[in-house]
């Protein structure tokens, strides 16, 4: 959905009314509001957990969780989406992380790590990202490793040591690849004016 | 896991959002995340440089079933207003409210009562909190007084040139200044009315990170790190 800036401003005008809306519990503004994001937080979703039923969950809990906050938006300095896709991750994330942990005593080096086959590569996926906001020279000034390793924790999910398993490289080189890299990108993405 | 060395907020900021911050060092985190005005403002800077690169996923429309349980989740939560509002609405919206905000209101309202000079015919309580998180503050104001009282529960961490400031979020205008708090103790802002009235439109009330001395422009310039329902206790 690359940029016509125009439409963009329009749409987060109108996903910001429908927000304050739904903070004065106004069912036909939420039901709005899901129509017109829900496709998007469902790709979000089931991209990092690679799953029907447990994105359908975090779906759920995420937009049940909208309407009783959504008055906390009304005055935050983000974009609606970017609020909407925060609370999205989060769960996925939290979902992640008690996997992680049921399944703790399971070996770390077993079976690869299952990256969505269908669709764009988390690569693709970044450049048209930041071909969309105009930062593509923030990506391609990444190296390679470092690049891919970005695109899968943000797109897939992927722990450091999933990326150290999927990328071949020890655990430490990745650790630094994504640290130096989301150095790189505060730099980068702040001198051409993303944040405030 | 110290969060005060130079560069570490942001570090940690960056990886939480990215989502590399995994397990017992996430769950840190997000405590931390809490009261931590520094580490809200570093992660809200992250999540608007990265998560917008999200939006290059091709949409995908989930079943129809999901709409199907949100609305019947919302539709039976109490605190979702019915269309006639009545005495029974009322109870089922506070059988709903988190019971330790539950608590902080009643341990206030007891010593308001306690304290008050002459017995007032009601009270306006907001229990300030981040999402899905306890208490932070309780603001409270009689109604026919000019007053707000501000109490913190929990300590907020401030870096030094940061301030907090409270804010009232009226129905379709904007937030106005209602006074800056302290990171600790009890704060009494004055209104420039009767607090009924004053308060009148705002459904909610907001705390937001400024600069010291308060925002320079007149509406929230930092993060809205705490928001609360006005209930009206009369």
């Amino acid at each position: 959905m690359a940029g016509d800036a125009t439409a963009q401003v329009q749409r987060n005008a109108r996903l910001m009314e429908l927000l304050a809306r739904t903070a004065l519990a106004d069912q036909r503004a939420f039901a709005e509001l899901y129509r017109l994001t829900a496709p998007h937080l469902y790709a979000v979703a089931l991209r990092i957990l690679r799953e029907g039923a447990a994105a359908e969950e975090v779906l759920q809990e995420s937009f049940v969780n909208v309407w009783h906050h959504a008055a906390s938006y009304v005055a935050a300095k983000s974009q609606p989406l970017t609020w909407l896709t925060g609370i999205v991750r989060n769960r996925c994330l939290d979902r992640l992380r008690r996997r992680e942990i049921d399944t703790v005593t399971m070996d770390d080096d077993g079976e690869g790590v299952n990256i969505a086959a269908e669709g764009p590569t988390p690569l693709e996926l970044l450049l048209a990202g930041a071909d969309a906001l105009a930062v593509r020279s923030c990506i391609e000034a990444l190296e390679g490793g470092a690049k891919q390793a970005i695109a899968l924790a943000f797109y897939q999910g992927l722990s450091h040591s999933e990326l150290a398993r999927h990328l071949k490289q020890p655990l430490g080189t990745v650790k630094s690849w994504v640290r130096r890299a989301l150095e790189r990108l505060r730099a980068c993405l702040d001198s051409l004016g993303v944040t405030r | 896991m110290n969060f005060r060395a130079p560069g570490r907020a942001d570090a940690l900021a960056s990886a939480y959002v990215l989502g590399t911050l995994r397990n017992r060092a996430r769950t840190r985190f997000e405590r931390a995340l809490r009261t931590d005005a520094v580490l809200i403002d570093a992660v809200q800077r992250w999540e608007e440089r990265l998560l917008p690169l999200a939006e290059a996923l091709p949409p995908v429309a989930p079943p129809a079933r999901v709409w199907t349980a949100i609305l019947a989740r919302i539709r039976a939560d109490p605190r979702t207003p019915r269309a006639s509002r009545s005495a029974w609405t009322s109870l089922a919206l506070w059988r709903g409210l988190a019971l330790t905000a539950l608590a902080a209101v009643f341990a206030l309202a007891v010593g308001l009562l306690v304290t008050a000079p002459e017995r007032r015919e009601g009270t306006l309580v907001a229990v300030l909190a981040a999402q899905d998180t306890k208490p932070v503050a309780v603001a409270s104001a009689d109604r026919t007084g000019r007053s707000l009282t501000v109490k913190l529960i929990a300590p907020v961490e401030l870096a030094a040139n940061r301030t907090l400031q409270l804010w009232a979020l009226p129905e379709g205008g904007n937030p106005r200044p209602l006074g800056l708090l302290p990171a600790t103790g009890v704060a009494r802002l004055t209104l420039s009315g009767p607090a009924e009235q004053t308060l009148r439109d705002v459904p909610t009330l907001a705390v937001s990170l400024e600069p010291q001395g308060g925002s320079p422009t007149g509406l929230p310039t930092g993060p809205v790190l705490f928001t609360g329902p006005v209930q009206r206790l009369y």
